[in-house]
C-alpha cells in the first residue's frame, strides 16, 4: 500500500465575510494518483485545491479548522515559498497566470524564484521545452499567443519547478478541441513520470483515460467518489442528474472536428425571413499606408481574416458559431455588431439597410468577460441606461422575464456571474437590438448553469429575436441551437439546420 | 540598464531650454522607433515634433494672445516636451524583459520590494491596454461613448469596470506568482547575466554630459 501524500482531515473553511465554503472535508490521495474534482460551480473545488497548495489559509485569509498535510508538511505553518518546488498549480485563466511578458521569462521565473543556479535553470528550460515540444513558442510575447498556447507556457512554467503534485483548476474552460487535446497529453505525460494529479473540471470527456478516482462535490461536502471503473459505467441519465456534463462527446461533434474537408454547402431551406449579410471583409493586419486606411475586398484574397461575401441568417433562430480558436469566430461577431470599422459589411432586414455605426444599434454582443460591459451602481440604472425614453415599466418587465426583478437595486459587481449575464442581455433588450450576439458564454460552466444559458438563448429566440451564439461546447449546440455555422479560416464553411447535420453525421459515422 | 538611465535624462533634458541640444536628444526616441521597426509612428511623430518647433518659433511669440494662441501654445509643449520621455518610456517597457529588469535592479541593491512592485507596474501595461481595449468596445456598443453628455460619467464607465477587473487580475496573478515561490527568503537568481559593457559607458557618459550643460547653463548664469 503506498503512502498518502496529501492528507486532509476533518477541514472546515469559511472566506472572510462569506459562508462557510468547505464543510467537513476529509481526503487522502496517494502519490501517483490521478484525482478528479466535480461538481456544480461554487461547490468548494477551487477551496479544496486552494488547501493543497496553501493559497487557504496563507493568501485567502479565513477561519480554518482541522488538519492538512502535504507531502509531509503541515500546510497552515509552512509558509508558501517553501512549497513552490512541492505543489504546481495550473489555473482557470490563462489571462491572470503570468508574470512574464515574454514565454522564456515565464519558463524560468520560478526556478529563478528559489534561487536555483543559471546553469540549472537553463539546463530545465530545455528539459521541459522539449518534454513538452514547445520549442516554437518560445522567444514570443505571452500576450500574442492564442488561449491555447497559453495554456501549454503555463502547465510548462509550473513543470520546470519540478513539483511531484500537480493541480489544475478548470484548466480547459477557454480552450478549443484541438488544445484541449494537447492539454491531454501534457496530463498523461505527467501522470506517466508518476506525479500526483489533481484536476478540478467541467469538461469530462477528455479525462476519461486519465483519472483514477473521482470526486463529486455538492455545497462543500464530498458527495461521493468512486473508482474508475464504477465512474465510467455510470449511465448518461445518472450523470445528467448529478448535474455533470456527458463523459461522452455527442457522435456528431466528433464527425464535425474530424471531417476536414468534406460538406462544403450552405442550405438556405425553411428560411422564409432571414437577414442578409453582405461584403464582410477584414483583416487585422491594417493596410500599409502610413496614415491608414483602406478598405478590405474580396480580391484581398488570403490575406482576409474575415471574407464573407453573402450570407443568409434565419430570423427568430439560435444560431450557433463553430470553429477552432483563432479561426474567425470572434472577428465575424466584431465585426457584425459594427465595432471595427473597417469592416463595411452591410446588413440587410425587412427591407431596411444597415451599414456603418447604424449596425452598432442593430445587434448587441455579450462579451465573454461581462465585467466590462456593467458601468452603473445599480441593476436598474444598467438597464436604464440603454434606453433612449428611460421607460421604468418596460424596464421592470424586462427585468421581470430574465428574474432580475429582485436585484434591480444591486451593484451588478455584486452578481454570480451567470445573474451579471443576464444583465448583461436586459441591457441589449433595453437597447432594442435584433440580432444579439454572444461570444462564448458557457465556457468554464458547469452542466446546469450552461443548460440555464442554452434555455435563455432559446427564450431570446422565441421572442423574434435572432440569436447568434460562438461556443466549444457541443452540448450547448446540440440541446439549443437551430442553425450551425462552421467558420474556418474566416471563411464559411458549411451552414445549415441542425437536425439535419446531426442525421447527416450520424450516416456519414455509421458508413465509416 | 542603459535605457532607465536615458529616460531619467529624457526627462530633465526636454523642460530647459538650449535648443539645439535639446533638437539632437528629441531625435534618440525617433531612432528607437526605427530601431523598433515602428516606421509610420516614427514617422508621424517627426512631422508633429517639426511641426511644432517650427510654430513655436515663428508664430508664437511673447506678446500673441487669444484663445487659439493659448491653444496652440499647449500643443505645442506637450510634443516639443513630453512626447520624446513618452516615446522613451515606452521604448523602455517595450523592450525590457521583466526577468532583466529584476536582474537589474538586483544589481543596483534595489529592495525587492520596491523591484517586484515596479515589476508587476510593468507587467501590467499590456493587460491594461487589453482591458481598457474591451472596454471601449462595450461602451461603443451600448452608445454612452460620450457618457451623456457628462464628463464625470465618461470617466466613471471606463474606470469602474477597468478597476473591478483590475483588481481580479491582480489578485489572481498574485496567487499564481505566489505558488510558484515569489517572495521567498532564499535569493533569486537569474539566467540572464546583465554586465555594464563599453557602449553603456558611452551611453551614461553622453547623457549624464548632456543634462549637466542643461543644468549648469540654465542655472549658472
Amino acid at each position: 500500500m503506498m503512502k498518502n501524500i496529501i492528507e486532509i482531515k476533518n477541514v472546515r473553511f469559511h472566506y472572510k465575510g462569506a459562508k462557510e465554503s468547505l464543510q467537513n472535508v476529509s481526503l487522502y490521495i496517494k502519490e501517483g494518483e490521478t484525482l478528479l474534482l466535480c461538481g456544480a460551480s461554487g461547490s468548494g473545488k477551487t477551496s479544496v485545491l486552494r488547501l493543497i497548495n496553501g493559497l487557504i489559509p496563507n493568501y485567502y485569509q479565513g477561519e480554518l479548522t482541522g488538519e492538512v498535510m502535504v507531502a509531509g508538511r503541515d500546510i497552515s505553518k509552512t509558509p508558501l515559498y517553501e512549497l513552490a518546488g512541492v505543489v504546481g498549480t495550473v489555473f482557470q485563466n490563462p489571462r491572470s497566470q503570468f508574470f512574464s511578458v515574454d514565454t522564456d521569462g515565464e519558463i524560468v521565473f520560478g526556478p529563478e524564484n528559489v534561487g536555483l543556479e543559471p546553469e540549472e535553470i537553463k539546463r530545465r528550460k530545455e528539459l521541459i521545452i522539449n518534454e513538452m515540444g514547445i520549442d516554437k513558442l518560445m522567444e514570443r510575447s505571452l500576450f500574442e499567443l492564442s488561449g491555447g498556447e497559453k495554456q501549454q507556457i503555463a502547465c510548462a512554467s509550473v513543470a520546470a519547478l519540478l513539483p511531484g503534485i500537480i493541480l489544475l483548476d478548470e484548466p480547459s474552460s477557454n480552450l478549443d478541441r484541438d488544445a484541449i487535446e494537447k492539454l491531454h497529453d501534457i496530463i498523461l505525460k505527467w501522470k506517466k513520470q508518476g506525479k500526483t494529479i489533481i484536476i478540478s473540471e467541467h469538461r469530462l470527456w477528455y479525462l476519461k483515460d486519465l483519472f483514477d478516482r473521482v470526486i463529486y462535490m455538492d455545497k462543500g461536502r464530498i458527495k461521493k467518489q468512486w473508482s474508475k471503473e464504477e465512474f465510467l459505467k455510470l449511465d448518461t441519465a445518472t450523470i445528467e442528474n448529478l448535474k455533470l456534463r456527458p463523459l461522452e462527446v455527442p457522435s456528431y461533434f466528433s464527425v464535425l472536428f474530424n471531417e476536414r474537408s468534406s460538406e462544403k454547402e450552405t442550405s438556405e431551406s425553411g428560411m422564409s425571413n432571414s437577414i442578409l449579410l453582405q461584403d464582410f471583409f477584414f483583416s487585422y493586419r491594417s493596410s500599409p499606408y502610413l496614415f491608414r486606411k483602406r478598405h478590405f475586398a474580396e480580391s484581398d484574397g488570403d490575406r482576409l481574416e474575415l471574407c464573407i461575401p453573402e450570407l443568409k441568417l434565419p430570423k427568430g433562430k439560435v444560431i450557433g458559431i463553430v470553429g477552432k480558436n483563432g479561426t474567425g469566430k470572434s472577428t465575424f461577431l466584431r465585426c457584425l455588431c459594427g465595432l471595427e470599422k473597417d469592416c463595411r459589411g452591410i446588413i440587410e432586414t425587412d427591407g431596411k439597410v444597415y451599414r456603418g455605426n447604424a449596425r452598432i444599434g442593430l445587434s448587441y454582443m455579450v462579451m465573454q468577460d461581462v465585467n466590462h460591459q456593467l458601468f452603473t451602481d445599480s441593476v436598474e440604472s444598467e438597464v436604464l441606461l440603454s434606453m433612449s425614453d428611460k421607460d421604468e415599466i418596460r424596464c421592470h418587465e424586462i427585468l421581470k422575464n430574465l428574474g432580475l426583478i429582485e436585484y434591480k437595486d444591486t451593484h451588478p459587481m455584486a452578481l454570480s456571474g451567470g445573474q451579471k449575464q443576464r444583465v448583461a442581455i436586459a441591457s441589449a433588450i433595453a437597447a432594442g437590438a435584433e440580432i444579439l450576439l454572444f461570444d462564448e458564454p458557457t465556457s468554464g460552466l458547469d452542466f446546469d448553469h450552461m443548460m440555464k444559458v442554452g434555455l435563455l438563448l432559446k427564450g431570446l429566440a422565441q421572442s423574434g429575436k435572432t440569436v447568434l451564439v460562438s461556443t466549444h461546447d457541443p452540448e450547448l449546440i446540440e440541446k439549443c441551437c437551430d442553425y450551425e455555422l462552421y467558420i474556418k479560416n474566416g471563411r464559411v464553411e458549411s451552414f445549415g439546420g441542425i437536425a439535419e447535420k446531426i442525421l447527416k453525421r450520424n450516416e456519414i459515422k455509421e458508413s465509416v | 540598464m542603459i535605457f532607465v538611465v536615458s529616460a531619467v535624462v529624457m526627462m530633465s533634458a526636454t523642460t530647459p531650454f538650449l535648443w539645439g541640444l535639446r533638437i539632437a536628444i528629441t531625435m534618440v526616441p525617433i531612432a528607437l522607433l526605427i530601431v523598433e521597426k515602428q516606421y509610420a509612428s516614427a514617422l508621424r511623430f517627426l512631422v508633429l515634433y517639426l511641426a511644432a518647433l517650427g510654430l513655436t518659433f515663428y508664430y508664437l511669440t511673447a506678446q500673441a494672445t487669444g484663445f487659439l494662441t493659448a491653444f496652440l501654445v499647449g500643443y505645442c509643449s506637450i510634443v516639443a516636451q513630453f512626447m520624446p520621455a513618452m516615446i522613451t518610456a515606452w521604448y523602455v517597457v517595450r523592450t525590457t524583459k521583466i526577468d532583466e529588469f529584476i536582474s537589474a535592479m538586483q544589481k543596483m541593491h534595489v529592495p525587492d520590494g520596491i523591484t517586484i512592485s515596479l515589476a508587476v507596474v510593468m507587467r501590467f501595461f499590456p493587460t491594461i491596454k487589453e482591458e481598457y481595449a474591451s472596454i471601449r468596445d462595450a461602451m461603443k456598443m451600448r452608445g454612452v461613448m460620450l457618457g451623456g453628455g457628462s464628463a464625470v460619467k465618461m470617466v466613471e464607465y471606463r474606470m469602474i469596470p477597468l478597476l473591478f477587473s483590475c483588481v481580479n487580475i491582480g489578485d489572481e496573478l498574485s496567487a499564481a506568482a505566489i505558488t510558484r515561490g515569489l517572495g521567498g527568503k532564499v535569493k533569486r537568481t537569474s539566467i540572464e547575466q546583465l554586465k555594464m559593457q563599453a557602449l553603456d559607458y558611452v551611453f551614461i557618459f553622453v547623457f549624464t554630459a548632456a543634462a549637466v550643460i542643461f543644468v549648469a547653463s540654465k542655472y549658472m548664469k
